[in-house]
């Protein structure tokens, strides 16, 4: 008890930790919303090259300050500059797939690691008036976060929160069916950069504490998340920002626990809570996917439980239905589900079929013994008959068996010589 | 039938370089009509949505809404997008999708009222879709998605709505439930006017018809386009398939 305490509560009393647990929750929620119409807009690459092209834009913004005003290391010069560098790629994105052949996703691969290399560069050659550590830069910090950052973040997340609620139907709009929202006079390109602007911001705040590589997985790993439970948007927004907070939490304390990189641990955490919610989500996880799957019995294995008791006289027991139709591991539910369909009624031994039961079964019966005539018409070898139509007997749907039986001139024998029922109305 | 007009085309032509998508076509769309657009691909179809919605700026002529120039008369005709223009996962139930037909009267300050509330849900009676207000999109049949877009066109209020191919890929059944909508749409007093690409089914759905392959072929009762000289003209060569319309026309 002690020991679990100590865990939990000793880390809370470190400074660093609080400050990061606060940077990192402020960043991570204003992430997981956004990252909702990232999601939603498949816009996902475009948080990956926001993120690497910023660094020029850090590059430039500390130098013009440094050189034009002698501040070092300047943090509202840096998001200006990261902004405007993220705005550059965007357009020049957007030009490069306009006037070329080249495709968005290339057009938005080049310009980002492009920019990027830039800032590299740029960095690297002044490296004696700017001091940008390339590692921090590409890794991030959690547990290193100074007040300054602390600061920026929660301007950026006021920002762009009240943007979003406060043009929450705009986006909605925009975002599910554009040209509706442009029908009624909205401007859809304002609100396009508008939100791009917002990525932006919140991918300039967050790469200080997770780095380059990973920023992107906080924008869209919770929303993902989010996604897989919610059928509102406004639900998967708050859903959303639950997830990128338990993530900050989680990998946080994972981080102390192992003592190892606070972005990666975060981002680790994010992604395991995905696949878990991937796993059991109620109505898209892959669990609900698989039993709803498991529920369902193929048609033909139906069928074949009433035409095995049909052929079978009168009552048909479990051990018959185990030799006669193939599909055993849905026996039981398919006897239940023709059961609940007033198909079969249960009998003392076993099952029977009731008058619709019957009815059908000769339908399937009927159609069997069409197909052996047909198969007999077009001259395939005897011994294959009964099995080929076995498998075809299934097949019924839009006027098949009517088709056959015209086609062979409406026999009243299959070449057994057993009879054929008659069309049921 | 008043004669009032819904929709004037007058003289429109709108190109892409050299290449006319419209070439001064002129139609006069009556109220209380249930019209087809039909033509080829390529004819132009999508470039008269546009032009009617007010997102092209013609070369020449003008597009007027009840009077007034398409691109000043944002909001006066309701879209209904083509089934494959929708994402049915988004996160969006279909109560939400028949507000959205609110949005344009609603300013950005303020919230939905109970007033947008009844309309976008009066809307949803109409197509008989209350069952489902709570329901993501996806998890509805053909018709009923298709219907819950005509509830959000109803919600707009507007009089005059215009359809993207809303029987496409759609099965028989289906379509006669979208078809019955648009009936009890027509005779609430809207003006439909639906791009449609199959010609069988189109004498006996619309009304009225337009025929276009970039200049305007005809424009009235479907005997008198579905015609298989103008036809022929129009979709050149394929006219086998047409000699059956044609016939099951007469007949």
């Amino acid at each position: 008890m002690d020991f679990l305490l100590n865990a939990f509560l000793a880390p809370l009393q470190e400074t660093y930790f609080q400050k990061a647990l606060i940077g990192g929750s402020i960043v991570a929620i204003v992430s997981a919303v956004v990252g909702c119409l990232v999601v939603l807009r498949r816009m996902a690459f475009l948080g990956d090259a926001l993120s690497h092209a910023m660094i020029a834009g850090v590059a430039g913004g500390y130098l013009v300050m440094k050189l034009l005003f002698g501040y070092e290391a300047h943090a509202p010069g840096m998001l200006l500059g990261s902004l405007l560098a993220a705005i550059c790629t965007v357009a020049m994105i957007g030009f490069v797939s306009r006037v070329s052949r080249v495709k968005e996703d290339t057009a938005i691969g080049i310009m980002y690691t492009g920019i990027f290399a830039l800032g590299v560069m740029a960095v690297s050659i002044f490296r004696h008036y700017i001091h940008i550590d390339l590692m921090h830069f590409i890794m991030g910090d959690v547990l290193g976060v100074a007040d300054t950052d602390l600061w920026t973040s929660a301007f950026v997340a006021a920002t762009v929160l009240s943007i979003i609620i406060l043009f929450f139907r705009h986006f909605q709009m925009t975002t599910f069916d554009p040209i509706m929202a442009a029908s009624i006079g909205l401007p859809v390109l304002l609100i396009d950069y508008l939100l791009t602007t917002c990525v932006s911001l919140v991918v300039v705040s967050a790469v200080s504490m997770v780095g380059v590589i990973l920023v992107v997985g906080l924008l869209i790993t919770p929303a993902a998340t989010a996604y897989l439970l919610s059928d509102r948007l406004d639900r998967m927004m708050m859903l959303s920002a639950l997830f990128g907070f338990t993530s900050v939490v989680g990998g946080l304390y994972l981080c102390v626990w192992l003592d190892s990189a606070g972005g990666g641990a975060i981002m680790l955490f994010c992604t395991l809570q995905f696949l878990f919610v991937l796993a059991v989500a109620p109505r898209y996880g892959m669990l609900a996917r698989w039993l709803r799957l498991r529920r369902m019995v193929p048609q033909p294995v139906l069928e074949d439980i009433l035409t095995t008791t049909y052929r079978h006289g009168k009552t048909a027991t479990m051990a018959t239905f185990k030799e006669f139709v193939d599909g055993k591991k849905h026996l039981n539910r398919a006897l239940s589900q023709l059961v609940a369909n007033d198909l079969l009624q249960t009998e003392k031994e076993g099952y029977s079929l009731t008058a619709a039961g019957e009815k059908e079964a000769e339908q399937v019966l009927r159609a069997h013994r069409l197909w052996e005539t047909y198969l007999h018409s077009i001259g395939s070898p005897e011994q294959e008959w009964h099995e080929t139509a076995h498998h075809l007997e299934h097949v019924r749907e839009e006027g098949t068996i009517e088709y056959l039986d015209d086609v062979l001139g409406h026999p009243q024998q299959d070449p057994h010589g057993k009879e054929i029922p008659a069309k049921q109305p | 039938m008043s004669t009032d007009i819904a929709v004037e085309v007058q003289n429109l032509t709108v190109s892409y370089q050299a290449k006319p998508a419209l070439l001064d076509v002129s139609v006069k769309v009556e109220t209380d009509q249930l019209v087809g657009v039909i033509g080829p691909n390529g004819a132009g179809k999508s470039t008269f949505i546009k032009a009617v919605l007010g997102f092209v700026k013609p070369d020449v002529g003008k597009v007027l809404i009840n009077g007034q120039d398409a691109r000043n008369a944002r909001g006066k005709v309701a879209y209904v997008p083509q089934r494959g223009a929708v994402d049915w996962d988004f996160p969006i139930t279909v109560k939400e999708v028949a507000m959205m037909g609110r949005y344009q009267e609603i300013p950005w300050y303020r919230n939905p009222t109970k007033k947008d509330q009844d309309i976008a849900m009066d809307a949803l009676a109409m197509v008989r879709m209350t069952d489902f207000a709570e329901r993501q999109i996806g998890q509805l049949s053909g018709g009923q998605q298709q219907r819950v877009f005509l509830a959000r066109a109803l919600a707009q209020g507007s009089d005059i709505l215009l359809l993207d191919e809303p029987f496409a890929g759609v099965d028989a059944a289906t379509e006669r439930a979208i078809l019955d909508v648009l009936e009890r749409a027509k005779n609430a007093g809207k003006t439909l006017i639906v791009v449609h690409h199959d010609l069988v089914t189109a004498a006996e759905y619309f009304d009225k018809l337009i025929l276009i392959k970039q200049r305007l072929y005809a424009y009235g009762p479907p005997t008198s386009v579905l015609r298989e000289d103008l036809l022929s003209e129009v979709y050149e060569g394929k006219l086998r398939i047409f000699a059956d319309v044609l016939k099951k026309e007469r007949a």
